[in-house]
């Protein structure tokens, strides 16, 4: 038989509606158990290969931030492989060690390799690293691993203890952009209650953008990592617990925000500084399933978080500066989903955060410099075809606003146990004053190729 | 009955009442009674039960007289945990573990599923992509929705089912023999509401009289067109129930089959109850070591 398992038309007779059923018989071995040729050492592991191509296709003249316009022509983004390692094995009674790690090769045309000087770059990530101790009403993590909260999937007001990374369009998903942090998490388990705690001694803060990728623009400073002074920690808990029906979570936090906040150095020149801003944050979040309906809600109130504003001296000879201003913020995401039937589901999740009486907050001299109320609208579409080979997911994301929109179809074909090939096409569009003005009337298309074993 | 009757007046009158009134009995089973019999055996398979499941798919062809796959086979192995609860044993707790194929190991799945159609059954489904468990909007296979397919095979969630035999009209067609053994044929045609639900109009069962085991199924469309097939074959004997560890069905109009081979098949064992719950679903070390447990009841 053919090793990529395709069909071989010359054994489907074209009589088959003549075959004599009642006399049915299968073939020797038909369906016998595969026989494993993996030596034990690896089994706990499972590898995927993966050849990614992704181009954006419309050439159109663009105008800039600064108001000057351009073209932008079509160019390849991304011509990248991959090799995603995983491993997980419980190695005695109560224990699991787990892991993963991601190398990755970035060929000619792929945007790293034009800001590596057009050279070959490589790049190494290590992503879950954990240990794992469980007894009957507990279980401690130690490790590189998420903590997700929150009902919403892609846009929760809740899922902010991982960092993430969008760092191209090729990852739209927040599941795929969230980057694992140094954690031990605490899980104590009683009846149908569940109380989670963890303990970060190391938060790190979301990247900034990669050179040559379609969201890097040139800053006026260099971004660095930030500059730790002093001793840095996050600490957060979660009772979350099931009835018929429903699942709701409580839960409490004390974080840094993701986002550094950046400002230039007083000297004008150089590295910009970077601010890590703490707050707390307390949450709720809820489903029920009514039929084929789940709805969804989380509630997220931060305490003393950080908005940018600009000040307007006093002295009108000197120019406005940017500057921060701690406030209150309130967000929420309601979102359902919907079982069209067995195959086809729908989702639509809405957020909206505000801040809490802003203008408390101000100096009488400052303004805000962001919306009171942002947010954004997510809406997926997915069919399982073909025995769940084929599966379709279309994704519509919208500022709530409506100053940038993506828009995203995706088709995943299973092709044997192993392979899969995945294509993809997503459009882009944003006003001038968007933060995604840059791409805006981008159509960008692609395909990844994928092995796993 | 009459001839076993009449032979066995040349021997002991006691022991050929006996018989006599024993055979008498099967033969006086109604369709119902023997289906009943055959879903209490099946429902023994899902109680405190430890199975290792392979489900292979793939277009099917005819070469040498022989159904084969005309392609390299998908395979999906799941290893499960289930219980049954609730008035007359007929609610299910499971949990599901995809083993193989490579990429989708470790998927898993908690499912509560209630014989009441009144009450909605309870999926939740954890992805280490999604980092959490999710619930899922699935709704009740038993409502208005078709019925779902088994982890993408030709099985359906109705292929399945059991304590729906009030919705059929169940009547013995024939009795003869079937792959060598004494059969019923019973044929079920489902009433005007579940007719909506189903996607067959009419079904032939051959139960095994012995055993009291499904050996074969012939499925119609509503144009009387046999759309499925479904054999049992690797009958045996585990823990007193009568078990077919080998279903194919054959879905004879997109010429594609799959074949559920239960690889191992435990029953009647103590599964703790905090086991079947979502932390299996994301604890492996807890889930992994519950597992061990349970395979030394085994032992």
């Amino acid at each position: 038989m053919c090793p990529l398992g395709l069909l071989q038309a010359q054994d489907i007779p074209g009589d088959i509606d003549d075959f004599d059923f009642d006399n049915v018989s299968f073939g020797d071995d038909m369906f016998a158990q595969p026989q494993s040729n993996t030596p034990a050492w690896l089994e706990p592991f499972t590898f995927k290969l993966s050849q990614q191509l992704f181009a954006q296709v419309n050439q159109h003249a663009v105008t800039r931030a600064d108001g000057s316009s351009g073209n932008r022509s079509a160019i390849l983004e991304n011509n990248r492989f991959s090799l995603l390692t995983r491993y997980q094995s419980p190695f005695a009674p109560g224990w699991l060690l787990q892991a993963s790690a991601q190398a990755k090769v970035y060929w000619p045309g792929d945007y790293e390799y034009r800001a590596n000087d057009d050279r070959i770059d490589t790049e190494f990530r290590l992503n879950e690293f954990f240990v794992q101790r469980s007894t009957t009403e507990h279980s401690l993590k130690i490790g590189a691993q998420t903590v997700v909260w929150g009902e919403n999937i892609g846009n929760s007001v809740l899922d902010v203890i991982n960092t993430s990374e969008f760092r191209d369009l090729t990852i739209i998903d927040i599941e795929d952009a969230r980057l694992n942090q140094w954690l031990l998490v605490w899980d104590r388990f009683v009846g149908n209650y569940q109380m989670s705690s963890f303990v970060n001694l190391y938060p790190e803060f979301n990247p900034p953008p990669v050179r040559g990728s379609p969201f890097f623009f040139e800053p006026a400073f260099n971004l660095t990592d930030y500059h730790r002074d002093k001793a840095l920690f996050e600490i957060g808990t979660q009772l979350r617990w099931s009835f018929a029906g429903s699942d709701v979570s409580i839960m409490g936090a004390y974080l840094y925000e993701n986002q550094l906040f950046y400002s230039a150095p007083p000297s004008g020149a150089g590295d910009a500084l970077s601010e890590a801003n703490d707050y707390l944050l307390l949450g709720v979040s809820a489903n029920r399933a009514i039929g084929m309906l789940l709805l969804n809600l989380d509630v997220a109130y931060s305490h003393d978080i950080l908005a940018n504003v600009l000040v307007m001296p006093t002295n009108p000879n000197e120019a406005p500066y940017l500057a921060t201003e701690t406030m209150n913020k309130l967000g929420a995401t309601l979102g359902f989903e919907y079982a069209i039937d067995n195959d086809q589901s729908i989702m639509f999740g809405i957020a909206a955060e505000g801040k809490l009486s802003p203008g408390s907050h101000l100096a009488s001299n400052a303004v805000m410099l962001e919306d009171e109320v942002t947010g954004n609208a997510l809406l997926r579409y997915s069919n399982n075809m073909r025995n769940g080979d084929v599966q379709l997911a279309m994704t519509l994301q919208s500022a709530l606003d409506a100053g940038s929109v993506l828009g995203s179809v995706s088709l995943n074909y299973t092709l044997s146990n192993n392979l899969a090939v995945m294509g993809q096409v997503i459009a882009t569009s944003a006003k001038k004053d968007s933060a995604l003005a840059v791409l805006d009337e981008d159509l960008r298309m692609g395909m990844t190729l994928s092995w796993t074993f | 009955m009459k001839n076993s009757f009449y032979r066995c007046l040349s021997g002991g009158t006691l022991l050929c009442v006996l018989l006599t009134v024993s055979s008498s009995v099967f033969a006086q089973m109604n369709a119902r009674e023997i289906l009943e019999k055959v879903e209490d055996a099946q429902r023994t398979t899902t109680d405190s039960a430890f199975n290792r499941i392979q489900l292979s798919s793939c277009q099917f062809g005819v070469r040498d007289s022989q159904i084969t796959c005309a392609e390299r086979p998908r395979v999906k192995a799941l290893e499960s945990v289930g219980v049954n609860f609730g008035p007359q044993n007929k609610d299910t707790r499971s949990v599901s573990v995809v083993l193989e194929p490579p990429a989708e190991k470790g998927i898993g799945m908690l499912s509560v599923t209630y014989d009441d159609s009144d009450q909605d059954n309870e999926t939740w489904l954890y992805l280490s992509a999604l980092g959490t468990v999710k619930r899922i909007a699935s709704g009740n296979s038993d409502d208005d929705s078709e019925p779902a397919s088994i982890f993408g095979s030709e099985f359906t969630t109705e292929d399945q089912d059991t304590g729906k035999l009030d919705e059929y009209t169940l009547t013995i067609v024939e009795e003869t023999t079937e792959s060598g053994r004494d059969i019923w044929k019973i044929e079920s045609i489902p009433n005007e509401e579940r007719a909506r639900k189903s996607r067959y109009a009419r079904t032939v069962q051959y139960i095994d009289k012995e055993r009291f085991v499904l050996l074969r199924a012939d499925m119609y469309d509503q144009h009387d067109r046999e759309v499925k097939r479904l054999i049992a074959s690797r009958v045996e004997l585990i823990d007193d129930v009568w078990v077919a560890r080998s279903l194919t069905m054959m879905n004879l109009v997109s010429n594609r089959l799959s074949n559920m081979a239960i690889l191992e098949i435990h029953t009647g064992i103590d599964v703790p109850e905090d086991f079947l719950s979502q932390r299996t679903l994301t604890d492996v070390a807890f889930r992994e070591t519950e597992l061990q447990k349970l395979r030394e009841q085994i032992d």
